[in-house]
């Protein structure tokens, strides 16, 4: 697709809605991403972020409503829209029993690329990611974070506009999650849009252009990390997670966790 | 170097046909990446396990089946007999193998969260799952026929075009058994929402095993009746029996050129194309959708909470037996699995259809005689002992099933947790599929059998068979020693083993000389069941000195 044609918002959600039996885990979710854009997405475990990200890739079906990427509604045309993505699922799943070259060879051939240049430019991001010398080993043996990279590598592997990073970051080194901040911000700067699911907020807060925090299935919060400070009347985006998120309060948890750790509340042998 | 951008330009114009299309090129590479991750079994390589690759182990168990199969009717005088034979065993081992270990892959979610996101059309991920289902039945079609082909080859006119003949239709036997296994299960995943097809599926697998069983059986019933070593009468039957008709095929190229054969090649061409087609197309378009639906199904099936039923309180009755806490965990996690996992059941419940089908067959040809009667009712077919046998031959369903799991990295805990018994944890799983099923199935065979024969005979044959089915059980056990739900799950594995299983005609020669016995003298009846209960400890004392010795060298590959 020629730029000129794209429309303006590279990711648009209308009326996004998924149920699972009698749990509504996205509800109603309306959201437009502007290309070149890095979108943050919070919330606390089962707010919906992932189930949101299988839906906009057409892993799942929404229960209403659809998105578009570049234009295109991923539940009609769901192979037009997915040429367009890149992924790296949360689950970090991927055929182990293969090399990195061969299942990046594998992906390139899904995405239609041609082989040669495949191969040429998985080695590159290998080399690049420091795992060239395990390049012809099965992943078996792989570290989660080997793992990553070369997951990493299979979502940018055909040039998408769009890419939906789902924990991102998962096992990788200080210095590879150095590389790949950057690299987000080289490549939104690029046009491509980015769609960043994570509970890591000092990332989010850095690499972020706007965070939109997800609660129960709904969206509680949608802006700059300023505008969220602002909002929450706190001076952290963590602050303000924990604002818009949490019932409890934190430190009764801890405390209960403790007690419940040592025993001490039901007067445990330990206390000898 | 940069690399070719998708035209999405030309894509994004692009009509309905475009998205429904099956892409070769994708269906190539999927297939080629699924024979890499199907031969390599690294986990097994990693811990040097295994010195043969499995695909050929399995290819040799089929190839000496066959090779017995083949020379047993080697006497066999016309074409026509020997190849429905042969055709048959080809054509039940193919769905019944199908049935056991690649009906879930074309039907499972397995590598949904790989694949989902990519440009895959609905009809590439289903073709590519199917071609490589068919590439095994392929090979196992081909290692289990070879031997017949040359047979045949040798022993009538026509030589080895003859031979080349037989192998054609045989695959082409063995294919349109396997699509139409298939076939069955896209009716199914068509016929019921997922949800409910994720609970039924389990019971169309065993339904399925009991038709299939119970055809098999039929047939050379009908042919021993008749007498193998001549020619068979082909009566009405033949257009009903789907063997007979590539049987009709083989005997064509012999040069024994009747229109009926002619008929009966062109069903027999005819049907496997139309079934073959059926099987690729019905699902296709909407595959993708059907497993994702599928996928989530199976999380639902999880957030649904346990209901407590009489079946659940009895299983955790057995519990009692287990001696110490190892054993115990052993036994909770496989109850927990069996009653959560689909796949895991859909392992497991396809082996009782195959005793039912041979006691449905018992009754309808008047076959299910009391086995310990003083002089018993002269019979044609030996069902009482195919009954035996099958209940036997269950167990290598419980132990391939209990040893493997999509989730086998969770076993890591068995290394990480100070435990002072690790075989512990699989007796306590051995123990819980004793309980839970094996016990529970011959109580049901034993008011099955009741109603047939004499109470007390029913009794004693089976208590013996349940002897026999524990020692086999041991055996198969002692053969993949491992901790419960800590193996991957192979294709080929439980394919291999049905080549052991094989060894337990052995098991047979203890059933038929302990009846016998037990109908001359009961006495001397009493003390061969006292005998085989020493055997049966011993081979339990020898399967934990196996697992201790195993089990201590374990280490955790994930």
């Amino acid at each position: 697709m020629d730029t000129t044609d794209r429309p303006d918002n590279a990711i648009e959600f209308r009326s996004l809605a998924k149920s699972f039996g009698d749990i509504e885990a996205v509800r109603n979710l309306d959201l437009k991403i502007p290309r070149g854009q890095i979108c943050g997405y919070l919330g606390p475990n089962g707010a919906g972020k992932t189930t949101t990200v299988k839906m906009a890739t057409g892993m799942i079906v929404p229960t209403s409503g659809t998105a578009f990427i570049n234009g295109i509604n991923i539940v009609e045309s769901p192979l037009q829209a997915k040429l367009m993505i890149g992924v790296v699922p949360e689950t970090g799943a991927l055929y182990e029993n293969l090399t990195p070259i061969e299942y990046l060879s594998l992906v390139g051939k899904l995405y239609h690329l041609e082989r040669d240049a495949a191969v040429e430019k998985a080695e590159e991001f290998l080399r690049l990611f420091g795992i060239a010398d395990s390049s012809e080993r099965m992943m078996t043996g792989f570290s989660r974070g080997m793992k990553q990279k070369v997951l990493i590598s299979a979502a940018l592997l055909h040039n998408p506009d769009v890419l939906f990073l789902d924990e991102p970051l998962a096992g990788l080194d200080a210095n590879t999650a150095l590389i790949l901040k950057e690299l987000l911000k080289e490549l939104a700067s690029l046009g491509k849009t980015v769609f960043y699911c994570s509970h890591i907020l000092e990332v989010v807060e850095k690499v972020c252009d706007r965070v939109v925090i997800l609660n129960r299935g709904e969206v509680v919060a949608d802006g700059d990390t300023e505008k969220l400070k602002e909002m929450t009347h706190r001076t952290s985006l963590e602050d303000a997670f924990t604002e818009l998120t949490s019932e409890e309060d934190l430190s009764t948890t801890v405390r209960a966790f403790s007690r419940s750790i040592t025993g001490k509340a039901r007067g445990a042998s330990n206390e000898q | 170097m940069s690399s070719r951008r998708p035209r999405n330009d030309r894509l994004r114009h692009g009509n309905r046909n475009s998205e429904e299309a099956a892409d070769w090129g994708q269906i190539r590479a999927l297939f080629a990446a699924g024979l890499h991750l199907d031969l390599r079994s690294a986990r097994a390589r990693q811990r040097n396990r295994l010195k043969v690759p499995p695909m050929i182990s399995m290819l040799a168990t089929y190839a000496i089946i066959g090779s017995i199969l083949a020379l047993s009717l080697v006497r066999t005088s016309d074409p026509f007999t020997f190849t429905l034979l042969t055709f048959s065993a080809a054509m039940f081992m193919t769905a019944i193998t199908v049935i056991m270990e690649y009906s879930s892959v074309v039907v499972s979610p397995n590598d949904y969260d790989i694949l989902a996101h990519r440009p895959i059309s609905s009809r590439t991920y289903y073709f590519a799952k199917v071609a490589n289902l068919f590439f095994y039945v392929a090979c196992t079609a081909t290692a289990l026929n070879l031997p017949a082909a040359i047979v045949v080859g040798f022993r009538f006119d026509g030589g080895a075009a003859v031979g080349f003949l037989y192998m054609i239709m045989a695959l082409l036997a063995c294919f349109a058994a396997a699509a139409l296994v298939i076939l069955l299960y896209s009716t199914a995943l068509k016929l019921f929402e997922y949800q409910r097809f994720n609970r039924a599926i389990t019971y169309v697998h065993s339904l399925a095993t009991v038709a299939l069983t119970f055809g098999y059986v039929l047939l050379p019933r009908m042919l021993i009746r008749e007498n193998v070593t001549v020619a068979i009468e082909k009566g009405r039957w033949i257009w009903f029996a789907p063997p007979a008709w590539y049987a009709g095929g083989v005997e064509l190229s012999v040069g024994l050129g009747d229109s009926r054969n002619l008929i009966l090649a062109l069903m027999a061409i005819v049907s496997a194309i139309l079934v073959i087609h059926a099987a690729l197309t019905m699902i296709s378009l909407e595959y993708s959708r059907s497993i994702a639906e599928l996928a989530e199904s199976s999380t639902e099936e999880t957030i649904r909470k346990d209901r407590r039923t009489l079946r659940t309180r009895f299983a955790t009755l057995g519990i009692m037996f287990c001696r110490n806490d190892e054993e115990r965990a052993g036994f909770q996690l496989m109850q927990i699995y069996m009653r959560r996992s689909r796949k895991l059941r859909l392992r497991i419940y396809p082996a009782f259809g195959l005793p039912l089908a041979v006691y449905l067959f018992g009754l309808v040809s008047g076959g299910l005689n009391d086995p310990l009667a003083p002089r018993p009712v002269e019979s044609t077919f030996p069902v009482m002992e195919l009954l035996g046998f099958y209940c036997v031959f269950i167990t290598l369903f419980f132990a391939s099933a209990i040893t493997q799991s999509d989730q086998w990295k969770a076993s890591w805990v068995f290394f990480a947790a100070p435990l002072e018994n690790r075989v512990g944890l699989l007796v306590g799983a051995r123990k819980l599929v004793i309980w839970r099923y094996m016990i529970p199935f011959f109580c049901v065979l034993l008011v099955l059998m009741g109603l047939v024969m004499p109470p007390q005979s029913a009794l004693l044959y089976l208590f013996i068979t349940f002897i026999l089915s524990l020692m086999a059980f041991a055996l198969l056990s002692m053969a993949s020693p491992f901790m419960p739900l800590s193996q991957s799950i192979e294709k080929t594995r439980q394919a291999r083993q049905m080549g052991l299983i094989m060894l337990l005609g052995v098991a047979m020669v203890f059933l038929v000389a302990i009846t016998e016995t037990l109908r001359e003298s009961r006495l001397a009846g009493a003390g061969a069941v006292v005998l085989l209960l020493t055997l049966a400890c011993l081979s339990e004392i020898a399967l934990r000195k196996r697992l201790a010795s195993r089990l201590a060298r374990e280490e955790f590959v994930g």
